[in-house]
Order: structure tokens, then sequence, then C-alpha cells
């Protein structure tokens, strides 16, 4: 089995010799993986700009919406079916690029394709475009005037992570209104988008020249500046740090749509911890923590338990480290890098000098094992566990409590799982709403958002577009320019 | 003072005079620290007990729990009553600025008897003295740092007459170095230059606006600590060594770097730095290993891993301390291993906020 020459990126109207390459590996040993990364000078660059947007105009512009669902759709078909040459490429690779148990990622990998078929495809564009003939042609508005949402003719996408196929949401986004798209895939792991845009290109071979897929070094200001200049909208991952870094590169003009690093977690409430339920929701919360080892920003770090219940907020970190250690045997975690080491390290110290000065907080797991627990009783506010399969249970005597644990994370808060009956369910909403949660969803389902789901809080399409309105008067002004007036 | 603790004291003392020590006294030594640790430092005792360590399992030096420099933040580890302590050296807060580690020495006798034997050794090379210039404040400006009085013990029992600091509370006298420096060219008296690795690249910066070089008598040498700590720019290491060789005339194997740590009694010195990584050692009443730092395990030789020290001279604390550095070893050891600096924490490979950048993000 070859171990190098795998390419990343998809590079229309250049050959791989027009390329400058830069290789990076992968995992160590036999099971080492070198990717070649596509490095364009800015001339390049520029030039893919250009292309990119001249085609998308004429190409991707032209096509419906019911067009562009149905060229997705019959994509993702086709990384759903596991004999696709595709979907064993991303089998064989993903889980050598990322570290991912294989069986974790082919589930994983599944369930998140799977909101992206056509009846998923077409509630994504529902939820932001009531009327999607919209994005097609100027509509009439009920209160008069006429109104057509425009894409950007050159979309930039700035991608992060090694959540495998994180860059789908973005570029299915911006392919869904017809933007010209220029990803740049991360080191991290570059080969989904890549597969991606080969895939939609194979599928219908008239959008070759309308997205590409490229790549520069994490310090390089010179190729993201030349990229960025000639695009109508920037959309980036990452940190805050790098988001700075992207933003001050963006001439101040064009739209920047930034998405930091966030912070989610998890409520169980009395009403939940049944001896019944709380097993389940034990099972389900260790499955949120092992799925993508914590590295999604829909990933719980601290789980919040109220006492009071059947099961104690203890006996509840005892379930779940018992599901925890259960999932390493079919999910083992993956092999951690020194760096990520010395935070899990620092972390496990951390709660262990905690549990030194009070005997009511226990670190759970012992340093062999991969995975830990730590449970305290005393009110401890929300911050990031180690990743990699560490997560905080914190008692609590309400949910008003949990609401004060959180207040201080506001800017960083996203999903949060919650176990609760019906009438507790939209009381805790409200005020988890207000506290800055921009998504509620069931322990079990925190790492698979639905489709169309509110990114952020914010929309996926409409953040896009630009709305392009004819006024009525425009419309009255012009009865008077007809040939036939009287 | 118990007589126990005195009787400690004195063991320390003839050990460190030793030439050397066989691994069997290294063992017996840390055995008898480690039982002094764990009945007397309850903070330590509770970590040993939790990581399933007690007198009855911990046989060799290796099986001592390392603490983590974290400790030294959020525990007390002392076995002396810290209010009876002649000193307490603190960190400068790299990592986690709100919180110093604090290190309680009950006297200085051990610490400076470790420091001069192994100055003596790895940066003295068997001289007597030599006209020194400290690039780093005096002990009355900063008493808590170990590195204030690891300098004046430097000056005081090594430092030849016209010996002197060259940086107070109003910076870097550059110019009074200027001329120290000068003079000792024209008298042919070889000269030590000793500071902090970002105290060496402000001065450098300093001379070269000056366009000031020299070329030091034969037998000058460098001493350089601590790295960049985000108080310059940084250099590449290798820049550093040849900016120094350049401007001040000193062969890069006379440049030698120190590595040590508040946490720490005893300190780990390279023999120059002709080439890099250097090799990095101690005198004999320290040891080193490399670790996963999660399962506390020696990594496989030649990876990299996690250094872990266990100081000897580090009575009245714990011997054994758990760093944040990244090690290896060389291909040959000898006892030495390859310092790669301090360990990043881990990037953030999704969209999941990491600690560091939280952490970052609260300070400011």
């Amino acid at each position: 089995m070859s171990t190098s020459n795998i390419k990343a990126g998809y590079l229309p109207g250049l050959t791989d010799a027009d390329v400058a390459w830069h290789s990076v590996s992968f995992g160590s040993g036999a099971e080492q993986l070198d990717v070649d990364m596509p490095m364009l000078s800015p001339a390049q660059l520029t030039a893919m700009a250009e292309r990119v947007r001249t085609h998308s105009a004429a190409h991707l512009q032209s096509l419906s919406t019911a067009q562009i669902i149905d060229i997705i759709s019959r994509a993702i078909a086709r990384l759903l079916d596991k004999k696709d040459v595709y979907r064993l490429e991303a089998e064989r690779l993903l889980p050598r690029l990322t570290g991912l148990a294989p069986d974790m990622l082919r589930l994983s990998l599944s369930a998140y394709l799977k909101t992206f078929r056509k009846p998923q495809l077409q509630r994504f564009v529902a939820e932001d475009f009531p009327n999607p003939a919209q994005l097609e042609s100027f509509t009439p508005r009920s209160t008069g005037g006429w109104s057509k949402a425009v894409a950007p003719d050159l979309l930039v996408h700035v991608w992060a992570g090694n959540v495998p196929g994180l860059p789908l949401w973005s570029l299915i986004s911006g392919l869904l209104v017809r933007a010209g798209n220029i990803g740049k895939v991360s080191s991290a792991e570059p080969l989904m988008a890549s597969w991606f845009a080969r895939l939609i290109v194979e599928v219908e071979p008239s959008l070759k020249d309308c997205l590409a897929v490229v790549w520069w070094p994490r310090d390089d200001t010179t190729r993201p500046a030349a990229l960025f200049s000639q695009a109508e909208a920037v959309l980036a991952y990452g940190g805050n740090q790098s988001l700075d870094q992207i933003r001050q590169q963006v001439p101040a003009s064009t739209r920047f749509l930034p998405h930091g690093h966030k912070l989610s977690f998890a409520i169980v409430s009395q009403s939940a911890l049944t001896v019944r339920q709380a097993q389940n929701q034990a099972r389900f919360a260790a499955l949120d923590v092992a799925r993508y080892e914590q590295q999604g920003c829909y990933s719980p770090h601290t789980i919040y338990v109220a006492r009071g219940g059947a099961v104690s907020p203890r006996e509840f970190a005892q379930l779940l480290a018992g599901e925890l250690a259960a999932l390493e045997h079919r999910f083992p975690r993956r092999t951690l890098l020194l760096e990520d080491a010395v935070s899990l390290a620092k972390w496990r110290q951390a709660k262990e000098f905690e549990s030194v000065q009070h005997s009511d907080s226990s670190l759970i797991g012992d340093a062999a094992a991969p995975w830990a627990v730590a449970y305290s009783e005393l009110p401890t506010s929300l911050a990031p566990s180690a990743m990699n399969r560490t997560v905080c249970v914190v008692a609590v005597d309400q949910m008003a409590s949990v609401i004060r644990l959180i207040a201080g994370q506001k800017m960083y808060l996203q999903s949060a799982g919650v176990a609760a009956s019906p009438e507790e369910l939209f009381v805790i909403a409200s005020e988890l709403g207000a506290a800055g949660v921009t998504r509620i969803c069931a322990i079990g389902a925190m790492t698979a958002p639905e489709a169309g789901w509110h990114h952020d809080g914010r929309f996926s399409l409409l953040d896009l577009v630009r709305m392009v309105d004819i006024e009525a008067t425009t419309e009255h002004a012009a009865e008077a320019f007809t040939r036939y007036r009287d | 003072m118990h007589t126990s603790v005195a009787n400690l004291q004195r063991d320390l003392l003839a050990f460190i005079a030793q030439d050397g020590c066989t691994d069997g006294e290294f063992n017996a030594m840390a055995l008898q620290l480690f039982a002094h640790q764990f009945k007397n430092n309850l903070p330590f005792q509770r970590f040993c007990m939790q990581r399933g360590k007690t007198l009855r399992n911990v046989k060799n030096w290796t099986d001592i729990p390392a603490v983590p420099i974290d400790g030294f933040k959020d525990l007390s580890l002392s076995c002396t009553p810290i209010q009876e302590c002649e000193r307490v050296f603190m960190t400068s807060g790299t990592t986690r600025a709100d919180v110093k580690g604090r290190h309680h020495h009950p006297t200085l006798e051990v610490w400076d008897a470790s420091m001069r034997r192994g100055f003596s050794q790895f940066f003295m090379r068997g001289s007597i003295n030599i006209r020194m210039a400290v690039l780093f404040p005096d002990e009355t400006i900063m008493a808590n740092s170990s590195l204030a009085h690891y300098l004046a013990m430097a000056v005081r029992e090594f430092g030849a007459p016209g010996s002197g600091y060259f940086l107070d509370a109003n910076g870097l006298q550059i110019q009074s170095l200027a001329q120290t420096l000068t003079q000792a060219v024209a008298t042919g008296e070889p000269m030590a230059i000793l500071g902090a690795s970002y105290s060496f690249v402000h001065l450098m910066d300093a001379l070269q606006v000056q366009n000031l070089s020299f070329k030091l008598p034969a037998g000058s040498r460098l001493f350089d600590t601590g790295g960049f700590k985000g108080q310059s720019r940084e250099l590449a290491m290798d820049d550093f060594y040849d900016q120094l060789a350049n401007t001040f005339g000193v062969a890069r194997k006379d440049c030698i770097n120190m590595y040590g740590m508040t946490e720490l009694s005893s300190q780990f010195y390279d023999d120059g730095n002709q080439s890099l990584p250097s090799v990095k050692r101690g005198p004999h009443w320290i040891r080193s290993q490399l670790v996963d730092p999660v399962t506390g395990n020696a990594v496989a030789s030649g990876e990299r891993g996690i250094l872990a020290h266990c100081d000897l001279a580090n009575y009245n604390s714990v011997t054994s301390i758990l760093t944040e550095d990244v090690g290896q070893t060389p291909p040959q050891a000898n006892g030495g291993f390859f310092l790669h600096g301090r360990a990043q924490g881990a990037q953030a490979k999704g969209c999941s906020l990491a600690i560091d950048e939280f952490l970052r993000a609260a300070k400011t």
C-alpha cells in the first residue's frame, strides 16, 4: 500500500507540476501517512479567484436550487455508499489522519453525511428561505416591491479542524446559495473537503471551475491577503487568535463571518435521575464525550447533575465512568501526541490537587485509563476540559445554579445537552438562551446537529447572501416608461 | 530545628561533598528523604496516597511520585512549618500569572552547597575565580528569586575583584558595561557575563545600535539561562549563540546555558553550545527521567518525553518533580538529556475551545 503522494486540494486549471507542494506527515511508523499540500503562489491564487468567480457566474448561477440540491445529494450518496472508491478512501485514510478509532469514524461520518441528503438539504434551504425562489429570481414581497438573494461572487472559506468533514457545512452552504467557493483546508484534516470538491465535479462536470480547495502554511500572510482581497465574503473557523489574525487580512469592505471556538455542556435534571433513566443518560453522555474526542464545538466538557434524584450526582459520575470504560473497548481513544498528553496531565493534576484539598471532589479513572471523570460537589464554573475523553460532573441544587456557573462564558457558549421533563425544558431553555446558549438538544445528540441548525445562532445560508430589493416606487415609476402608456 | 532534620542536612551536605555516588547510594538517600517527606509533608502524603504510593511500595527513586510543578502553586509543600522557613523562592509565573509557585527553604545551607559545587564543576571548569558582569537584578531587588540568589552567590564566591551588576531598577547599564568590557579587552583579563537569556537579547540589540562588539580575552565565557519567556523577541537558538559569539568574541563552546527551576535546589548545565541541541547534565545528587506526563511511566529510549527530576537537595519540599519541559535522551546518553523547551499546550485542532486559549482569554 502506497503511503506517499496523497495529494490534498482541488485546483482547476492547474496541473500538479504547476504547483509547489509541501508534505505533511501524520501518525508514525507503519501507520505514517504523508499528504502533499498545494502551495499556490499569490499570483496563482489571484488567477484561481478570477477563474472560480467567472465560471461560477456562468455555470453555477444558471442552475436552479433543485438542481444544486440534486448534485450535492448525489455526491453525498457516493460518500454514503460503502463500496464507493471515495468512501473506501475516507475509511482507510481518515483514521490515520485524525487518530480517531476507525469504527467510530465510520459511524460518525455516516450520521453526519446523512444530514446532507436531498430532503435534509431541502429543509436546510427552507429554514433560511421560506420562498426558495428568492435564490433564483426577484420574488414579490408582501409589503410591496421585489427581492432577490444574491450570493457572493467569491466566497473564501478558512477551515480549521480535525473533526472530519466539518468543512462540508460551509462548502455546501456556499454551493446552495450559488457562490463561487474557494476553501483553505487545515493541515490537521486536509482531505475530506478535497475529496468532496472532486466528487461534486465528477457528479456535475460543468462545475469543474466553480470551486477550488487550496492550502497555505499557518503563519503565511501574503497568500491569504492575496486571496482575501478577491473575495466578496470570507468565512473562517478557528480560535480567537487566528480569527483576529485573519480579520486583519480581510479588507474592511469584505464581509467577514468568523466562527470562533465554542464551549458546550450538558444538564441532567432531577426528573431524569431515576435508576433506569440515569443509566441511559450516562450512556448517551459517554457517547457525546467520546465522539470526535471532544474536538467539536458541540462536545460537552462539563455535565451538571441535579441533587435530589433517585440517583445522586456522584453515582451519575460513576455511571458515566463505567460507560466511558465500556466504550473504550468498542471505540479506543486515539493515541495522544505529547502536547495532548501534557494538557491532559495538567488537567488531571489540577483535579487531583482539588481532591487533595477537598474531600468532596474526586477524580475517577486512574492515570492509565484513556478517559477520566472529575467529580465535584463544589459549584464549578464551566471551563474547557482537556478533551480526549475528560469530563467534569458537577453537582448542583437546582437548574438556576447552572445559569450562574455558565454566566462567565457567554461568548463561548454553544450547545447544551438537556435531560429534563417537558415542563422543565422550556423554562430551562429560556434561561439557557438568555445566558448565551444557541443550541439545545438531547444528550446523545450533541455531536450531530440537525440539518438547518442555526450554527452559533446564525443563519447558514442567509448570512452568506445579500438581499437586493426592487422597491415599489421603481415599479410604479417604470409604468411611466412603457411603450404602451396612454 | 529538629535533630532528625539536622541529621538529614548533615548527611546531605556530606553526600554533595562526595565525588560522585553509586546507584545504591543515590537510592538510599532518595528513600531516606522520601520517608521524611511522606511523614512530615502532609499534602505530599495525600498526593502519594492518591497515587497508591506508600513507604511500603516505594523501593527505588523512580517509584517516588513526581509532583507536578503546579503543586508548588496549589499546595503548601514543606516539611518544616513555612513560618519557620528562612527563605521562600517564588516562580516568575510564566504560565499562570495570578498564582506563583512557592518553594520554602528552612535554611539555604544545602541549596547553597548544591549551587556552589555544581557551578564550580560545570561553569568555572576548574578556575578559582573570574571577573563577572551580571545582567540580572541583585537579591535586594528580587528577594524571592532563586536566580537572583544564585547569581549573588556566583559573584560572592567565584567573582574576581571588579565583578558587578549591570542591571538595576533603571534597566541595563549599557555604557558602563561597554566600558568594563573594553577595559577587559585592553588588560587581557578574562570576563564572564551572566544573565537571563532575554537580557542578552536586549543587550545585543542595544550594542548593535551603537555598532559595538568585543573580542573578549581568552578564558572568557558567557552564561545564559531561562530562555526568552516572552520578555524579548524570540530567537532561534542557533542564531542566539551565533550572535553571542559574534558580539562578545566568545566561542560557542564557552557559551554555557544553565537549566534551573525555582522548584529545584540544583541546576543542570551544558558543556557549551558548539552544536545544538546541547546535552544538559546535572551533578551526582540529581537524576532525571523522561516520562509520559499522564501515566508517569518512562518513555522508550530516544522518544520525546516530559522531564521528571529527582533532586536530593530538595530535602524540605519534595525530591521528585514533574516539569512541563520536553526532553529526549541523546544517542550517547551518559545521564544527560536534550532539552527541547516547554511543552506547548495542545493546539485545539477542532472547534472546541482549548484550555490554553481559554486561559489566555481569561487573562486579558
